[in-house]
């Protein structure tokens, strides 16, 4: 169809113009197939694409269970931390907004702008988190700025708290990213990587309960990963609560008593502190100093205050209260006494004199009085913790069969309390030392185990079931630390009472120690007067166990002796000495005489229990009811 | 001067202006869709400025068809100058914006000289190949003159550091080569030359994000998150649309911001989503009937340079409108172009309008002799 006679119709521009319209077909054609086949043929595949783009599973952490003391007071709980985060694709002048962040929380741009990195492609949509767990003022200023900071955000995260920090930390131990080496284990097996879990103590004892179970939604997100719309949702189930047989005011008694003598020693003080109902073996007090504050382990915990923890020569991580092992110096004397009544190995009222020392073969052993005690009996001997009078006691029962009595009371062998890496601690025997060293026992060797010294070694948790078996009347309990838990299905009651053995010794000779270590603390030369509670007659032994051998130390002024060289100081005890309800042992590492060091750490427990059990406050209670500023935090700040 | 004869009127090419009128229409709902996300009221900022250049670019159609295109011929050379002038002062004025240097800002106004540098390219192009005697075979020696009027407007643009911009000019220049007699061994040599072009291109003028791009192209493996994010995520908005599509502001890959540059680059992308292969298709259609009605208005003018300018015009359609639609169907490597009447752009959008005024004008006095 020619339109005029004109240009248009020249022949070759017609032609050319007819394979422009063929080129511009076929081009446009290719469009149409690839049309049809992006949108028909592979429809279904990019169509789930483009919903795994944007519909997103997101996670719903429980709330870890709290734990609380026997009488519900919060141990450890879940708070709300708010972290500073900011999406790369959405920073503008992303230099200027890292002064601006670094301005709001008082740090180095520089520290911003590393943990911020070089995000790419897919993750510029992904928030960055920049710095972790605001504090309240860091917050305030953040959130108060942050209308003005694009691409800046602060995200809401439950991070797990203990209120009391480093009191309770040994007992209650710590939360942390589960470990690769842990996702591989069968006990692991639905946990993801990233999650939280219990790392030790009672968080990883009872970390089933305490986790609850993840709920999720499915929800539409955009590109910057931001929630548009949700579709569904199932809840989370929060863990469950538990109720520990721990009473914190009797935790934070022993700790002030530890406060004390740090104090005296230069602000050094490292030891434990054991007290348990003696009657049901429920664990009151279960501390270790130096302390470490858990809550330093719920975030990331940077690798250099991680080392500074693990290579401090103090050793704060390791719970000295079930894992430390400490020779139990005169408290033994306790055992190689009703040892030696049950055995018949000795008339109680037989006088045996003490000169200052004790001859065997070419030796000469001392007693740490040494102008001597004189003429003592078993009463005597124990109130005066006279040292002869228990070196030949011991050479007449013999150490295997004292090894028979120790084991009785629990030494030798873990408790049985549920915790991790707990220690057996040592009770020696002939057969002991000949597989151990290859050689014969020496007698000489009975006469140091006889008052505690030489090869045993015990911990202070097993001392105080010990004590709590005198006390008892000869029924050797398993601790226990879970009083109760409560889940979704309602109470579950926490560990049975337990008796693990009996003792082997009668009623009555139990009866004559109890008179003699009541007398310890109540009698005038006893050597553990400074336990006195008014009104409730205590029963207790020292203990002073040496570290080196006295000719190391000897003539030195004790002030003197370094703190190394120092003798660990004990103290185990009962109350009420006839019908206890409560047993208690402190060890204080290097704090010299367990009279004078560990005894009044044991009265300030027993002094809080008994004024609890009658009825009175505790002074901070009554303090904060009247008014008074109460900074249980400040003190338990490390 | 102005001929405002009854014929014009009566010869108005309203087809022409109501096909521009109906891809008008379709971009502007099409863009609301894509800036729906982050607009504020009911239309966004985007639209808004797309609506007012629109206005302006309908007025620059008027003024396009009004004056008669013949006495454009003797005013092509001094209009093409104008417009190389125009571009050259962006080196000296233009403040550098992601690397480029291309815009001219007068206040809130912005203005990118090379599209109106097109138009200039073509008004002379028409005249010179208008002006060689007929039935002449040339050869490539014969083809300096056009090559330079082709050469001072790209390499002005390549200065510019916009080589979008830059190819695009060129395939504009050489859409008037199939229409030029030329010999079978120039063409060989063209060829050769074109070669050597892309080379030199590849290995001297382009950035490595340039050259990351055509490598994502050739393997989209290579890196799915980087640059290889945008063609992946316009192939999954593009195929979830289905045949029906997803419903207007329902696209889940446009709505959540997953499309990159939607409103710009990967404005057909958010139709094809949300309208599926029905509404993509058919907006595609139009485009080729926009391109072959065209072709009948070169090939309907009774002057030569007329048929010559609406040539240009097809030209300055067709090269961006393909390779936008090839980029976002995943058939290109991703490159910066923008779709002709659809993509948000006002300097784009303004120098369209007024190319299709002078397809227009051209058609209009097809019988005005």
């Amino acid at each position: 169809m020619s339109r005029g006679l004109g240009f248009g119709v020249e022949p070759f521009f017609e032609q050319r113009l007819r394979l422009a319209a063929v080129a511009i077909g076929i081009v446009f054609g290719i469009f149409f197939l690839r049309l049809f086949q992006l949108q028909v043929l592979q429809r279904g595949d990019l169509m789930q694409r483009s919903q795994r783009n944007s519909i997103r599973t997101v996670r719903l952490e429980a709330p870890r269970g709290e734990i609380l003391d026997r009488h519900g007071r919060v141990l450890a709980t879940t708070r709300t931390a708010f972290d500073l985060e900011v999406i790369p694709s959405e920073l503008q002048r992303p230099e200027r907004t890292f002064r601006v962040l670094a301005r709001l929380v008082e740090q180095e741009p520089e520290v911003l702008r590393e943990s911020f990195g070089a995000p790419r492609g897919r993750a510029r949509f992904q928030p960055v988190r920049l710095v972790e767990d605001l504090s309240w003022p860091q917050l305030a200023r953040v959130e108060t700025h942050l209308y003005a900071i694009p691409g800046a955000l602060t995200e809401v995260r439950p991070q797990r708290h203990y209120p009391d920090a480093g009191l309770l930390g040994h007992l209650l131990g710590t939360v942390g990213e589960v470990r690769a080496e842990q996702l591989e284990t069968r006990r692991f097996a639905d946990y993801r990587a990233g999650e939280l879990v219990g790392q030790s103590g009672i968080e990883a004892l009872l970390e089933p309960h305490l986790r609850g179970r993840a709920g999720g939604r499915n929800v539409v997100v955009d590109v910057a990963g931001r929630e548009v719309e949700l579709l569904d949702e199932v809840e989370p189930l929060p863990g469950g609560r538990t109720h520990l047989t721990l009473d914190v005011d009797l935790q934070r008694a022993a700790d002030e008593g530890f406060d004390a003598v740090a104090e005296r020693d230069d602000g050094l003080v490292s030891g434990a502190a054991v007290a348990m109902d003696a009657r049901s073996g429920e664990i009151l007090v279960l501390l270790s100093r130096p302390r470490f504050d858990p809550n330093a382990f719920t975030g990331s915990l940077d690798p250099e205050s991680w080392r500074a923890l693990r290579e401090d020569p103090q050793k704060p991580l390791q719970n000295r209260a079930l894992a430390g092992q400490y020779p139990p110096g005169s408290t033994w004397k306790t055992f190689v006494a009703a040892a030696a009544l049950a055995d018949g190995t000795i008339d109680p009222r037989a006088r045996v004199w003490c000169p200052g020392h004790f001859r065997l073969g070419r030796r000469t052993y001392r007693c740490w009085k040494r102008e001597g005690h004189g003429a003592v009996d078993l009463h005597e001997a124990l109130v005066r913790s006279c040292d002869v009078y228990f070196y030949q006691t011991g050479l007449e029962i013999g150490v295997d069969r004292l090894a028979e009595y120790a084991r009785a009371f629990g030494f030798g062998r873990a408790t049985g309390i549920a915790l991790a890496n707990e220690q057996p601690g040592l009770v020696p025997t002939r057969a002991w030392k000949l597989r151990r060293f290859g050689e014969p026992w020496v007698r000489g060797e009975t006469v140091s185990v006889a008052i505690g010294q030489g090869f045993n070694l015990a911990t202070p948790l097993q001392l105080a079931v010990a004590y709590a078996a005198v006390a008892n009347g000869g029924r050797v309990l398993r601790p226990r630390i879970v009083l109760r838990l409560e889940g979704r299905d309602g109470t579950v009651a926490g560990e049975p009472a337990q008796v693990t053995e009996r003792l082997p010794v009668g009623p009555k000779h139990l009866e004559r120690i109890r008179r003699a270590l009541a007398a310890v603390v109540n009698e005038r030369g006893g050597t553990g007067g400074r336990s006195r509670v008014a009104g409730v007659e205590v029963a207790g032994k020292t203990g002073t166990a040496q570290v080196v051998r006295l000719k190391y130390t000897e003539g030195m002024e004790e002030g003197r002796i370094p703190r190394r060289y120092r003798d660990h100081a004990w103290f185990a005890a009962f109350a009420p000495a006839e019908d206890a309800e409560i047993a208690v042992a402190v060890l204080v590492e290097h704090g010299g005489h367990g009279g004078s060091t560990a005894a009044p750490i044991a009265q300030r427990i027993l002094q809080r229990y008994f004024e609890k059990s009658r009825g009175e406050e505790p002074p901070e209670r009554r303090e904060a009811r009247l008014g008074a500023p109460v900074s249980g935090d400040d003190r338990a700040a490390p | 001067m102005l001929h405002l004869d009854r014929r014009l009127v009566q010869n108005f090419d309203w087809p022409l202006l109501g096909l521009i009128g109906v891809l008008l229409v379709f971009g502007i709902v099409n863009l609301i869709s894509a800036t729906h996300a982050e607009a504020e009221g009911l239309l966004s900022r985007v639209v808004h400025r797309q609506l007012m250049a629109v206005g302006l670019g309908a007025l620059g159609m008027l003024a396009a068809l009004t004056l008669d295109y013949r006495h454009l011929e003797r005013l092509a050379l001094p209009l093409f100058g104008a417009s190389l002038v125009l571009l050259a002062s962006t080196l000296v004025f233009a403040p550098v914006t992601r690397g480029s240097q291309s815009w001219l800002v007068f206040g809130s106004l912005r203005l990118q000289p090379a599209e109106f540098a097109k138009l200039g390219l073509i008004l002379v192009l028409a005249r010179h190949v208008h002006r060689l005697p007929p039935g002449e075979t040339r050869r490539v020696r014969d083809l300096w003159f056009p090559a330079l009027l082709v050469a001072l407007p790209v390499g002005l643009i390549v200065l510019q550091r916009d080589l979008g911009v830059a190819s695009l000019t060129l395939l504009i220049g050489a859409t008037y080569l199939p229409f030029v007699r030329i010999r079978g061994r120039a063409w060989i040599s063209l060829g050769l030359a074109a070669l050597a072009a892309l080379a030199a291109l590849w290995f001297f003028v382009l950035e490595p994000y340039q050259r990351g791009r055509i490598l994502d192209f050739v393997d989209p493996a290579r890196d799915p998150l980087a640059s290889g994010y945008q063609a992946n995520q316009s192939r999954i908005a593009v195929g979830s649309g289905g045949l029906l599509g997803k419903g207007y502001l329902q696209g889940t890959q446009t709505q959540l911001r997953f499309l990159p540059t939607q409103h710009t680059d990967f404005a057909f992308s958010v139709l094809a989503e949300e309208w599926g292969f029905v509404g993509s298709s058919a907006v595609l259609g139009l485009y080729a009937v926009l391109l072959f009605w065209g072709l009948v208005i070169a090939r309907g003018s009774k002057d030569g340079f007329g048929s010559l300018l609406a040539l240009g015009v097809v030209g300055i359609l067709f090269w961006p409108a393909v390779i936008n639609v090839a980029m976002v169907l995943g058939l290109a490597p991703v490159i910066g172009v923008p779709l002709p009447l659809f993509s948000y752009g006002g300097s784009a959008m303004l120098s369209t309008l007024i190319a299709l005024g002078l397809l227009l004008n051209v058609s209009m006095r097809r019988y005005v002799f």
